[in-house]
């Protein structure tokens, strides 16, 4: 049946057609605009390739983004929530340990990119950026792909699930304090009010099964400048279910990758894990992506250019006199005792656990059959890699020494304070320090960790901890005193 | 022909002339009447540049503004936690009317018209202005710009958070206080908006009152001081608690506002007291947190007055109050030029020098450290965040190791001397630390001429209690700037001619 229309009626059918058209149209835009439409970061982001590193987005904004104003707003309403060793710290994120460099608006690490709306996510340099500073009076250096042994990544990841966790995370309170700090437009206050914190809190509770290992109270605190690296691939991309494992090792460093060359077998990783460096950034980037890319051609662009940028960046110089003569004298003793390790072919190849006797805790982390899942998981989202290394490994892999001054605490798992320490028998070595504060100490080479400031900086580092054993890597320590004085003033030249 | 029935008025039209008066008409005229009351967002304004310093908004109100009648109600109602009668007895200045009266709020405060009641907060000038008088009989001479030397902050924070916290806080002794003194609160006013105000107000300060918790367990700051970057961590909300003990126990003197536009050009001073910024408009939004604003309440357009006005507003001259021996002056140049000038500027209007306006390490100005280490890297890169989302987010500040050297101007009525007020008076800055006075008090606006500084041997002034500094005590180290370079080895005749030379600047 029909109705005939009139030619008014019609034109004006036609009009509330049309009207309605553009409102979706005109709504889906909007839609589009504040909730996906990507915008390009500004320029200074990449004005160098250092700040490239420090604040260029990898992607991770995406599906591991945290809503700008919502990060923003985290440490005020949640001061109680960022703590270290069961106790708080004071200094929103900068109680993190996260390198800052003045006048930044986030951390070195943390990106700000709008997809709809700005979000803060993350890149390699959050963990692999060091800092240290030559006296207590002194503002901190900040070396890009050294080792982030400031970093308190769990306490990062816990707070987020706490405060996820925690009633007070609802729209009325969040955005009481965000109204405190910016001005929002009634799209961007509805959006946030309405969309962006509950589905922000909902996502953030998802994370919660696959890290409810980092809450186990019989596991001690990684503490600053450390992850669990194996267990946070284990658990998060192959959503293994949970065992007792546990090995946190430090963060490396990743300046002057070019060193590995999978041809001769030198391999990246604790363990040599993985085949070649690419793999081993494709791996970790994933881990900060936290999802498969958005975008795969972009990421694998972004993994082309900080694989060639980590490949050709050199190791800081010591930043303190070196006493030349004493140095040529270490060199000797380095080329008798240690070069057959560590300036050598056989540098970047495994050595047996038996033979060098360190905490197996990051070994058990892994396993063959761990490997052979991650790279089905890696192919599945249609990535190509050589990837991780399909077999039991045997021990840990002898590291290459370049810019070891400021690689430490020493041993996989940051179990020694400094080089000198490193030198002495298991028995003489400390056994409870503090890691994570940042003053140099050039004597013993290594970070001050001892004494009321690294007290209240740093975290507690407890030899006798599960994965923390210090014991290992006897070697040179049967040397005259004075051999390891110039062995360490030679280290400090590498 | 076309019948033409009478049709009677139809019932159903009156019946829809009255529905839409009550459900169009009436809620629209309520809205309006309500959007007119209650709508609106007015400051008191001056035209004079000066009137405004003194009296104009920052935009503070907003957010922190207490409503007009309760503001002046606290003290009475509250009176127990004030030092004697009225803001007067912490230091707030009460400027005459032209018929002889006190004005109903004092300098520093501004009024404002936000959501149907007028609210009143303090400005720039609360902690930049004072009064100098030649001898004690003499009438009291404003002198905006100046450092508040009378105003105790920690007093006027703690008797807020106390008042708050007490029961008398309430309408129930508000309301006839209120009335008392004359407010002809119309009935809204009476039963609903005041009511309503005070319980708000109550809440909010009290919320408040935790970030603030550590301003009690402070030293005490006594008059003319505040310690300005552990109040910046409150903005943070940091766990006060939690921070290093070290940070703690750091004021410092307000300082001078006039002149700023040599501190700009042609070279950006290292700012504040350490030199942690060199923007001066990042220094300004960065003050006006202490008048109650935020990123999105501030008020800029009025607070750029303000800006403008210190740019080339000048300090009085000392020889409008007490005279100056030329002649000793005259000796006291060439002295200054060889000790000073380099750190301090070639005069008190030309702050030309390599030194001046850049922060000497502590090691070397040997002051106390306490102020120094309040302003922690931390806190620097916290206030990077600060406006973001704005393209005036602070970029510029910065972690010192020392504390900057500043220009001269009207330094004569910038007395305690050193960042933290420790010495009373330029003459004793002459003298080694030790010779410098142990115990002194603060808070007089009495001058002392000879030696150029407030009178500070008497404990009390016009019947009030001063503020007795103990050099002692954490914070108040009257140590440092000593030696020979820095004139405390100079012939006591040279000393005096410095001296007098200095009340020119």
């Amino acid at each position: 049946m029909s109705f005939p229309l009139s030619p008014q009626r019609r034109i004006w059918l036609r009009a509330a057609l049309a009207a309605l058209v553009l409102l979706l149209v005109a709504g889906a835009y909007l839609g589009w605009s504040r909730g996906f439409r990507e915008e390009p970061q500004p320029a200074w982001v990449f004005e160098s390739g250092e700040s490239r590193f420090r604040y260029g987005s990898i992607g991770a904004e995406h599906d591991a983004g945290i809503p700008y104003w919502i990060f923003y707003v985290l440490p005020r309403v949640f001061p109680e929530k960022f703590r270290q060793d069961g106790q708080q710290v004071a200094g929103g994120y900068a109680a993190l340990g996260v390198a800052w460099e003045q006048g930044q608006e986030l951390p070195v690490g943390f990106t700000k990119k709008t997809i709809g709306f700005p979000r803060v996510g993350n890149n390699c340099a959050a963990c692999h950026t060091a800092s240290y500073r030559r006296s207590a009076d002194a503002n901190p250096v900040f070396v890009s792909g050294g080792p982030g042994h400031t970093v308190n990544i769990e306490n990062f990841f816990r707070l987020l699930i706490e405060c996820a966790r925690d009633p007070r995370f609802n729209a009325d309170i969040l955005m009481a304090e965000i109204n405190r700090v910016t001005h929002l437009d009634v799209i961007d206050q509805l959006l946030y009010r309405f969309v962006i914190i509950p589905v922000t809190r909902k996502r953030l509770l998802e994370r919660e099964a696959q890290f409810a290992w980092i809450f186990r109270p019989d596991f001690p605190e990684w503490g600053r400048g450390r992850d669990d690296g194996m267990n946070l691939t284990r658990y998060f991309m192959l959503k293994a279910p949970m065992d007792d494992r546990f090995g946190p090792a430090d963060i490396p460093a990743v300046w002057n990758l070019a060193k590995y060359k999978a041809e001769t077998g030198q391999l990246p990783n604790y363990a040599g894990d993985t085949h070649d460096v690419h793999s081993v950034m494709i791996d970790s980037a994933l881990g900060v992506l936290g999802a498969a890319p958005a975008d795969k051609a972009d990421f694998q662009a972004q993994v082309k250019w900080l694989q060639d940028y980590l490949s050709a960046l050199a190791p800081p110089a010591y930043p303190f006199p070196v006493d030349a003569a004493r140095a040529a004298a270490g060199k000797a003793v380095f080329d008798a005792h240690c070069a057959a390790c560590h300036a050598s072919p056989r540098t970047g190849t495994r050595m047996p656990l038996a033979e060098v006797g360190t905490d197996s805790g990051r070994l058990d982390t892994w396993d063959k059959a761990s490997a052979i899942e991650a790279n089905r998981v890696a192919a599945s989202m249609g990535i190509t890699r050589k990837g991780l290394v399909e077999e039991d490994l045997p021990g840990y892999k002898i590291p290459f020494l370049d810019g070891i001054w400021l690689r430490a605490p020493y041993l996989h798992n940051g179990a020694v304070p400094t080089l000198r320490d490193l030198l002495e028998p298991v028995e003489r070595r400390p056994r409870v320090f503090w890691r994570g504060y940042d003053v140099f100490d050039p004597v013993k080479v290594g970070f001050v960790t001892n004494g009321d400031d690294a007290k209240r900086v740093g975290t507690r580092m407890d030899v006798s901890q599960r994965g923390s054993g210090n014991q290992g890597h006897e070697f040179g320590i049967g040397l005259p005193g004075a051999d390891k004085d110039a062995l360490v003033e030679y280290l400090k030249t590498l | 022909m076309p019948h033409r029935a009478e049709i009677p008025p139809a019932p159903w039209k009156r019946r829809f002339l009255f529905l839409f008066a009550f459900t169009v008409l009436l809620p629209a005229a309520i809205l309006l009447w309500l959007a007119g009351r209650f709508g609106g967002d007015i400051p008191v304004d001056y035209a004079d540049p000066v009137e405004h310093f003194k009296y104009g908004s920052t935009g503070g109100e907003h957010e922190m503004g207490f409503p007009y009648w309760i503001w002046r109600a606290l003290p009475e109602v509250c009176s127990q936690y004030l030092p004697g009668p009225g803001y007067q007895s912490i230091g707030m200045l009460y400027e005459k009317r032209p018929d002889g009266s006190l004005r109903d709020l004092p300098v520093g405060t501004s009024r404002r018209r936000y959501q149907g009641v007028d609210r009143v907060f303090v400005n720039c000038a609360v902690c930049h202005t004072s009064t100098v008088r030649t001898a004690a009989g003499q009438p009291p001479v404003l002198v905006p710009g100046m450092p508040a030397a009378q105003f105790n902050m920690k007093a006027f924070e703690e008797f807020f958070f106390r008042c708050a916290a007490d029961p008398r806080f309430s309408k129930e002794y508000l309301i006839p206080e209120i009335q008392r003194q004359g407010a002809d609160l119309d009935l809204l006013d009476r039963y609903l908006v005041y009511p309503l105000a005070i319980s708000i107000m109550r809440d909010r300060v009290l919320a408040l009152k935790g970030r603030f918790e550590w301003v009690f367990e402070q030293k005490a700051w006594g008059p003319g001081r505040v310690d300005t970057f552990n109040s910046a961590k409150v903005i943070f909300n940091f766990p006060m608690h939690r921070l290093d003990p070290k940070e703690f126990d750091a004021p410092a003197d307000f300082p001078s506002l006039w002149l700023q536009r040599p501190r700009r050009e042609p070279r950006a001073m290292e700012l504040h007291w350490d030199g942690n910024n060199t923007d001066m408009t990042e220094r300004n939004k960065s003050a006006a947190f202490g008048t109650g604003t935020t990123p999105p309440t501030i008020d800029l357009p009025r607070i750029r007055r303000v800006e403008e006005w210190i740019l080339d507003v000048e300090p009085p001259a000392f020889g409008k109050f007490f005279p100056v021996d030329q002649t000793l002056a005259a000796r006291g140049a060439p002295i200054y030029k060889e000790y000073c000038a380099a750190c301090h500027g070639a005069s008190g209007r030309d702050f030309s020098g390599p030194y001046v306006g850049r922060v000497t390490p502590l090691a070397e100005i040997g002051t106390d450290r306490r102020r120094l280490d309040s302003y922690t890297y931390t806190l620097a890169v916290n206030q990077a965040t600060l406006y973001a989302g704005y393209p005036w987010r602070f970029t510029q500040f910065r972690k010192t190791h020392g504390y900057a050297n500043m220009p001269l101007d009207g330094i004569w009525l910038r007395a305690p001397y050193l960042h933290n007020g420790s010495v009373p008076s330029l003459r004793d800055l002459l003298e080694p630390a030790v010779r410098r006075p142990a115990v002194f008090w603060r808070g007089n606006d009495v001058f002392d001429p000879h030696k150029v500084g407030f009178v500070s041997d008497q404990p009390e002034a016009q019947g009030r209690a001063l503020f007795r500094l103990d050099t002692t005590e954490p914070g108040n180290g009257n140590g440092g700037h000593e030696g020979r370079a820095y004139g405390t080895e100079l012939s006591a005749d040279d000393k005096l001619a410095l001296v007098e030379y200095l009340k020119t600047f």
